[in-house]
């Protein structure tokens, strides 16, 4: 069975988050509902649990294939061409110190474009169910249940003040 | 103003400008054609004619691709007062396509790094010949693509503001991408301005490095400075804060963004040109007095070359207006505190950083021969020509061009830094004296 999305809006952080509780209470997962804001409130005022990700994992990846990439070809270049210069060894790091930083900021930055892409779950062809004044200050809870559950969420949301409480496709 | 005043005014500005702003962008656009006018003049010059050309390039990327370093540097302080002056140098970023067109020409003239002393070495074929030209480009347009990703992220709550002002269709909507603003895009947008920000730094330096390195200090045979890139950067960062000042000061009174631009901002922001003023004079000093007490003929050369010699009025007027005079002034707290006197001042810095730029950069490229052991001779001084005079107008023009155009899309005010400013401070009444207080979350 599809899921639905169920959306209530509230007018106050108060009321949104006694949304939250009811949801927990009601034995709903963390991962089933989303808040919705305008401003990017601190982590935890709605009583919702810390936002896991792994987007710091991405440039430090990229950094070490660019920094791979980079001795590769700073090494390769220096055994490719065995000339010594100012009686310096033929296999040395000062040279390839500039090309190393470089390629190692590449590789962090190519890696967090991809990390964007892959973290923020962005872009969303369609916003689903939303509202165009939570962008104007008011305040969504989107809970994402079972068709047979739609009527309990939406009474959760309702009972906590909502001034709306919107249904569409999870 | 409430929150939702501060939206729907900041966004109805974007949207609509007056009669001044197209008056502003026509006279630029002319100006900007006369520019690319004396470019085509240009072609066909010899490679020591294009040293004004090189100086407004390194111009550009010196005052506008270091300029977002401001906002990136106070963010990552977590500091209040940058709110309202975020967006004004994170705009800067849309100036580095621009001046990615400087840097064309900039490449093919540069000479192959074979018989010349350098920072690279020669390598294996593609880049036995053109190793510079081809991590020169890699670094910048890393730094532009970087601006941009930086300025998208920090700017896409506001472009869902507008796509819902605009009924949820047109670039706002393509812009926003479908941000909906949930807990989870708040916490990676955060994350992401924290990384691309430091990611940023690091390559605005390197890029610096690079730059100041291939394209002035390896022309000039037997210059070997190890300071000199440092005090590229040094000005550069120094411009930035400049140039965000005066950016700030004509959205005060110009723009109409005055309720959005305290004095605490321009006061903020002094105290740190004041620092990037004093370290001017340090970072030079280091160099020079090397090369002073040095005195090899090489060494004497070289401080003719691009202080003393030809060049002399282009360093005085760079080293009195980017040190002696910002300071001399700077240190007064009521000029500190008046955003006229800082734009004054500011204004004055960006003049003598432009004076700076041309002694090194036309000193540079004014050498016929760059494969020589060292600098044996001082050429005579290049003066501008009028296409050079069209290009240095036209490049100026199209920056500010560039900006302005930007604005029309992009909110110049953080709308959301802005709402969410008002979440933590709240007034209250010290005994007798009404302040705000300010709530820290971390």
């Amino acid at each position: 069975m599809a899921n639905q999305a169920v959306l209530g809006l509230y007018r106050t952080p108060e009321a949104a988050a006694d949304a939250v509780g009811n949801l927990q209470q009601a034995g709903i997962g963390h991962n089933d509902y989303e808040i919705m804001t305008g401003v990017p409130y601190p982590e935890g005022t709605f009583g919702e649990p810390p936002v896991r990700h792994k987007l710091y994992v991405f440039p430090f990846m990229g950094a070490m294939i660019g920094l791979t990439l980079a001795i590769l070809e700073g090494a390769g270049t220096q055994l490719a061409y065995p000339l010594v210069t100012g009686g310096k060894p033929i296999l040395s790091v000062p040279p390839i110190i500039i090309i190393s930083y470089e390629l190692t900021l590449l590789g962090a930055i190519v890696f967090t474009v991809i990390g964007i892409i892959f973290e923020s779950r962005l872009p969303r062809p369609a916003l689903g169910v939303y509202d165009t004044r939570i962008t104007e200050g008011l305040i969504g809870v989107v809970c994402t249940c079972p068709e047979e559950r739609v009527e309990e969420v939406r009474g959760l949301l309702q009972r906590a003040a909502a001034i709306e409480v919107k249904v569409g496709q999870g | 103003m409430a929150s939702e005043e501060v939206a729907r005014d900041v966004l109805q500005r974007t949207f609509v400008k007056g009669g001044r702003y197209w008056q502003a962008v026509a006279v630029l656009a002319v100006v900007f054609l006369l520019g690319v006018v004396g470019f085509i003049l240009k072609l066909g010059d010899e490679r020591a004619q294009w040293g004004y050309f090189a100086a407004t390039f390194s111009y550009l990327f010196t005052v506008a691709q270091t300029a977002p370093v401001v906002s990136v540097a106070l963010r990552l302080a977590k500091n209040h007062w940058r709110r309202p002056l975020a967006r004004a140098s994170e705009l800067f970023a849309v100036v580095g396509l621009f001046n990615l067109l400087f840097f064309i020409p900039l490449l093919i003239l540069l000479p192959s790094i074979e018989g010349r002393n350098t920072i690279w070495i020669l390598g294996v074929w593609p880049s036995r010949f053109y190793t510079p030209h081809i991590f020169d480009t890699l670094a910048l347009v890393g730094l532009v693509v970087l601006g941009l990703l930086f300025l998208w992220t920090a700017a896409v709550p506001d472009f869902a503001a507008a796509r819902e002002q605009r009924g949820g269709r047109g670039r706002y909507a393509f812009l926003a991408l479908g941000w909906q603003g949930t807990a989870r895009q708040w916490r990676i947008q955060r994350a992401l301005l924290g990384l691309l920000g430091g990611l940023y730094f690091m390559d605005v330096l390197t890029t610096h490095f690079l730059i100041s390195s291939d394209f002035s200090m390896a022309l000039v045979p037997g210059w070997v400075d190890s300071i000199y890139p440092t005090f590229h950067a040094l000005t550069g960062l120094q411009a930035a804060v400049a140039v965000t000042i005066v950016t700030m000061f004509l959205l005060r009174t110009v723009g109409g963004y005055r309720e959005y631009l305290p004095m605490e901002s321009f006061w903020g922001l002094s105290k740190i040109l004041l620092a990037m003023s004093l370290m001017w004079f340090y970072f030079w000093w280091s160099a020079f007095i090397t090369f002073w007490y040095g005195r090899l003929p090489v060494e004497q050369n070289i401080i003719q070359l691009i202080m003393f010699g030809p060049y002399r009025p282009f360093f005085i007027i760079g080293f009195l207006f980017c040190c002696i005079f910002a300071v001399g002034l700077l240190i007064w707290n009521p000029l500190r505190k008046s955003p006229a006197a800082m734009a004054a001042i500011a204004a004055m810095i960006l003049v003598g950083g432009f004076f700076d730029r041309m002694r090194l950069y036309v000193a540079s490229w004014s050498l016929a021969d760059t494969t020589e052991h060292e600098l044996t001779k001082v050429p005579a001084a290049i003066w501008p020509q009028v296409p050079d005079l069209l290009v240095i107008a036209g490049g100026l023009a199209g920056a500010v061009l560039v900006y302005m155009l930007a604005t029309r899309v992009v909110p110049v005010m953080s709308i959301w830094e802005m709402k969410e400013l008002r979440l933590y401070q709240v007034p209250r009444q010290l005994v007798r004296r009404r302040m705000l207080s300010l709530g820290k979350p971390e």
